[in-house]
């Protein structure tokens, strides 16, 4: 990743970690989910894609996902300058580096637990 | 007027008076210099006792857990206790003496403790610390049996077997205080000081009131040494002042070393006190000097402006330790009040045999209830739904909503008083305690006349 | 990993793996304790039991139920007014408790026929309650008593009364997060489901994990109300039992001790597709997200806007009163479980404190995830302290101030720390705007406290003062703060009530139209 780019994941990674609470429900599953979602549908908000949340389900994805990506719009006034490529690949790292730092890196051994 | 003694009617426990026997061996341990018990059971059992003492007082005081969990239930959870006593004495290196006290869960899976006491001193403290004193004692408090009032009982006397040896004949007498607070022993210490008495003083608990120092270095903890145990083999005699809280431990001094035991009164109010001194006296033929006449004079003096005008006649409901409830009707019908109903939290048959039971029951001129095995709800019944009526209530804080939602003035007293400032800094025994009690008993009614418009001028011109 | 050994540890090697520090550039990744496991016996840890963790924590706080705890009364005893969830029926739930007082006979030859005795009376005594929660204990459950059996009886008996049974013994896990899980599950399991209840709004919540500290649920409620949403039960302070039993008709699960009650929030996912929304109740920015989250799942964000202006307009110059005198403060954010996540981040964005360790007593390496993702750099993250450590984390990270329970605050008090009541606050309720203007003043008040000063020094060697009398907190707090902040006309200190709970019972709310649209 260049050196910019990773600074704009961490930056965005930092939000969520310090003010989300989204990211870590308590299986792997479900989080997998939630980042997938919750990211999903942030990411068609920042390049201006429609989103409408029909089912109960994707409301919640959707109202997690909104603030989300108001917070990102008023911390970084950098988003404004990327085109929306550059927004999709941005967010797709950040989806690859929270599925890490919440999934497959995670240390919390009772991810994979089968019952919650 | 008939002063009946029956037990709770009901099966159940709504809002106990005690907790159960573990508690009482752990406050009980406390008070041991250089020692911290270790509870055989759940963590709870540990965890709750310890937060009810230091709501009780204001301090925190160490207490450990062999943290039974599901494995330890279901195979046996020895290997627990084994571990505990490695890792206390591990990190706590002044402790020597280890209480291992049983509960409920252990008892009924049937640890073997005693055998791993055994197995301990064998193994672990020969190979491991050969060269530090340390003493293992195992203490069976299972929670299904007694209340915390017996689990102290136990506890006491099982301190007590354990060290007690004869040396020397010493001029010292034992001095089992019972289930008390600082202000007591404080009280107790000036009475035997002012005799020139010295005593083993178990439990010696001033300590419990400790300070915050600028160093940080107060820690708060008993401080009844191993030497004061042992030595009370030797004593000229044992006073235990609750019939029910150390008189197992006077008893067994007696029947093993030979100590002679005078079991009681606890000593609440001057008539009482009076008795306690006597026995001093008695026990050690030292005279009662000219300074307690005094501090007699003063007690009566300030308890005389309140007893004909304010507090004779007032309805009484006493709840709390059997030994304290005993004391505190005594000194309330010296105060001419009328102690209608008392309610003693646990069911002991020795309840029936207690002469000062018997003594109510003889010579109560009103209609007297004393309940065993009660509960709170013996009270709030009562008072709710069966025309009690009352003026005053005394007892603990875990019955302050009677109080409270029945609008009836209380004075907290016993164990635990944790919604009340300080009062474990002040006696219920000796004369100073009389003095307090009666004023204490006086300001409640005089706070609640004055709450209630119920002839608060009345105070204008006393 | 970034272990932090402790020295009174070190002859307990295991202990190494339940300490991180997390120092520049750690991420979860790299930095979290082990979590949850069986505590050490002998290393005086602060956890309590299962039974506690479901009859103390989550089962008592339901306020118009008989609380039977089935064995020795000390369970029953130990774990009664020991905590401040009211409620607004009297407090029934703190007032009294029910032991069906288990004795050596019973342990013997059984406790079935006490405990079928036990309920039929208790429901005599107090004829007005219909409800009742019986909670298994070490006891009870190692002599194998079939207390499903007898609560059916009893049910058949009499059918107006309703019975949840709770099977979560003081052993059952390694603390109280192990009957947490357990009563999650056995009220899903038993009763979820089993009444219908009255809608009367478009839009139907459970509040879930929250358990009214002082009043923090009837905070959080009253902005509900106002924004025309149904809270059709609380899971479960000042939570009433046959509304938990109808959680399965709500549209959304608005969770907030995820760590007592994401279990059940999870299962009625599941089950029954109500959607889960993690909240924070605390704090205004995550306390406006909150809410215009929840305003938003139904689509009504406007009245969330509302109520966010209009509370922010009115609290915030008092809060931003204290953050200028906090700033810097060190904190050991030393609570149970939820709240060192809850807390450690908006206490340093919106108090200017200084997070430098956080611990859980009884939390699971999920907390601990949380809370170190909200930590600043070098803050050590415990889990299952013991009283050594605590006291050896005090002696190297000297906190002005600790958050903590009750005993352990009496530790630090020893050490010259002042502390605030983590679990059942000092003056709160803490939660909603001016709570949180609440606990700001109570940080301020116990990290200026005049005695506190005095508490270190020394009469006998230090240089002691002797030209005042006295010293207030504003002289203590404003002595190195600019002027104009000294003199801001626009801050100002808390103005609110001692009690700030009671007036909201008698609140009428504003009627809505409905919203056909956004209902479910």
């Amino acid at each position: 990743m260049e050196d910019v780019t990773k600074t704009r994941v961490e930056q965005l990674i930092d939000y969520i970690m310090k003010n989300c609470l989204w990211q870590f429900h308590s299986r792997n599953w479900d989080r997998k989910r939630q980042n997938e979602n919750i990211l999903g549908m942030t990411t068609k908000l920042l390049c201006g894609e429609p989103v409408t949340p029909e089912t109960p389900e994707d409301k919640c994805y959707w109202v997690d996902a909104f603030c989300l990506a108001e917070a990102y719009r008023e911390r970084h006034p950098w988003l404004a300058t990327l085109g929306v490529d550059q927004i999709r690949e941005l967010m797709a790292k950040l989806h690859e580096q929270l599925d890490f730092q919440t999934i497959t890196g995670s240390l919390n051994e009772e991810l994979s637990d089968q019952h919650y | 007027m008939s002063c009946e003694l029956k037990l709770k009617e009901r099966i159940g426990t709504i809002n106990p008076i005690f907790t159960c026997q573990p508690a009482g061996a752990q406050y009980a341990s406390i008070g041991i210099k250089d020692c911290i018990g270790i509870v055989h059971g759940g963590q709870g059992c540990v965890m709750f006792v310890r937060l009810l003492i230091s709501q009780h007082l204001k301090e925190s005081f160490e207490i450990a857990s062999s943290s039974v969990h599901e494995d330890g239930a279901v195979f046996g959870a020895l290997n627990r206790v084994e571990e505990a006593v490695d890792v206390l004495l591990m990190r706590y290196p002044h402790v020597k003496v280890i209480p291992i006290i049983t509960t409920c869960s252990t008892e009924v899976i049937g640890d073997d403790v005693d055998g791993v006491v055994t197995k301990l001193e064998e193994e672990l403290l020969q190979v491991k610390y050969p060269d530090r004193e340390v003493h293992l004692i195992p203490i069976h408090t299972p929670s299904f049996v007694g209340s915390m009032v017996s689990g102290y009982d136990v506890a006491v006397r099982d301190f007590v077997k354990y060290f007690a040896k004869k040396d020397k004949p010493s001029f010292k007498i034992n001095l089992i205080t019972g289930w008390v607070n600082p202000g007591d022993v404080t009280e107790l210490k000036r009475l035997l000081a002012e005799m020139q008495i010295e005593a083993n003083v178990l439990f010696e608990i001033e300590s419990f009131d400790s300070p915050l120092m600028p160093d940080k270095s107060a820690v708060s903890h008993g401080s009844t040494t191993i030497e004061d145990l042992i030595s009370t083999a030797d004593a000229q005699g044992t006073i235990a002042l609750n019939r029910y809280e150390g008189g197992k431990a006077a008893k067994f001094l007696e029947k093993r070393w030979d100590v002679p035991a005078i079991i009681g009164p606890t000593p609440i109010g001057i008539r009482n006190t009076d008795t306690f001194l006597q026995n001093l006296k008695a026990m050690t033929g030292k005279p009662i000097p000219d300074s307690l006449v005094r501090d007699r004079g003063i007690a009566i003096d300030a308890i005389t402006d309140l007893t004909h005008m304010f507090l004779a006649d007032k309805k009484v409901a006493i709840y709390g330790n059997p030994d304290l409830v005993i004391g505190l009707a005594e000194f309330c019908l010296d105060l001419e009040m009328k102690p209608v109903l008392l309610l003693l939290g646990d069911e002991n048959a020795e309840y029936e045999n207690d002469p000062r039971i018997k003594a109510l029951q003889d010579s109560v001129d009103f209609d007297m209830e004393i309940v065993a095995n009660a509960d709170l709800w013996d009270l709030e019944d009562r008072i709710k739904n069966k025309g009690l009526e009352l003026d005053l209530i005394l007892g603990h804080s875990k019955g302050r909503f009677i109080a409270i939602d029945n609008m009836i003035p209380m004075v907290r007293v016993g164990f635990p008083t944790y919604d009340r400032a300080g009062l474990f800094r002040y006696p219920v025994v000796g004369y100073k305690g009389a003095t307090w009690l009666a004023e204490q008993m006086a300001n409640a009614l005089f706070t609640d006349m004055e709450y209630k418009k119920n002839k608060e001028w009345i105070l204008n011109v006393w | 990993m970034p272990y932090h050994e402790f020295e009174c540890s070190k002859c307990i090697p295991e202990r190494k793996q339940h300490a991180v520090t997390k120092g520049p550039g750690e991420d979860l990744t790299s930095c979290l304790p082990k979590g949850y496991l069986n505590t050490i016996p002998g290393s005086i840890s602060e956890r309590g039991c299962a039974y506690c963790g479901a009859k103390h924590v989550i089962g008592t706080p339901m306020k118009d139920v008989i609380h039977l705890s089935h064995g020795p009364i000390g369970c029953t005893y130990d774990t009664w007014q020991t905590k401040r969830y009211i409620s607004d029926n009297g407090n029934f739930q703190l007032k009294y408790t029910f032991a069906t007082d288990v004795r050596e006979k019973h342990i013997v030859f059984g406790a079935e026929k006490l405990l079928k005795q036990n309920i039929i009376e208790a429901f005599q005594q107090f004829p007005d309650i219909k409800r009742m929660t019986i909670y298994q204990t070490c006891a009870t459950a190692l002599i194998g008593d079939d207390i499903n059996a007898i609560a059916e009886e009893v049910m058949e008996e009499l059918p107006d009364v309703d019975i949840f049974i709770c099977n979560s013994p003081g052993f059952a896990g390694p603390s109280q997060s192990g009957g947490h899980h357990k009563i999650n599950i056995a009220w899903i399991n038993q009763k979820v489901g089993t009444v219908e209840p009255t809608i009367t709004s478009d839009y139907v919540i459970n509040y879930v994990g929250e358990y009214n500290i002082q009043g923090d649920q009837e905070v959080m409620q009253d902005f509900f109300k106002r924004m025309g949403i149904q809270v059709l039960s609380t899971f479960t302070g000042n939570g009433s039992y046959d509304d938990l039993r109808a959680m399965h008709k709500a549209h959304l699960n608005v969770l907030e001790c995820a760590r007592s009650a994401e279990y059940i929030c999870n299962e009625l996912r599941v089950r029954y597709g109500i959607p889960r929304l993690d909240i924070d109740g605390f704090g205004f920015e995550p306390l406006s997200q909150s809410l215009r989250k929840v305003a938003m799942f139904f689509g009504i964000q406007d009245r969330a806007e509302a109520i966010i202006a209009e509370e922010t307009a009115r609290w915030k110059p008092e809060l931003d009163w204290y953050k200028e005198r906090l700033k810097g403060k060190k904190v050991c954010l030393w609570p149970g479980g939820s709240k060192l996540w809850h807390w450690a981040h908006v206490i340093e964005e919106e108090m200017g404190l200084k997070v430098v360790s956080v611990y859980t007593k009884f939390g699971h390496q999920g907390d601990m995830e949380k809370g170190i993702a909200r930590c600043g750099e070098d803050a050590l993250a415990i889990d299952d302290p013991n009283e050594l450590e605590g006291l050896e984390a005090l002696e190297m990270l000297k906190p002005d101030i600790i958050f903590t329970g009750k005993r352990p605050g009496e530790v630090a008090k020893k050490v010259g720390v002042p502390y605030l009541n983590a679990h059942a606050y000092h003056n709160g309720p803490y939660k909603g705007y001016e709570g949180w203007v609440r606990f700001a003043r109570d940080i301020y008040n116990a990290i200026y406290s005049p005695i506190h000063q005095l508490a270190a020094l020394d009469i006998s060697r230090d240089p002691i003062p002797t030209d005042k009398g006295f010293v207030t907190q504003r002289m203590l707090s404003d002595a190195s703060l600019p002027e104009e902040i000294r003199a801001s006309t626009t801050l100002r200190q808390y103005s609110g009530a001692y009690d700030s709970v009671t007036p909201l019972r008698d609140k009428t709310y504003p009627t809505f139209d409905s919203r056909p649209a956004a209902a479910e």
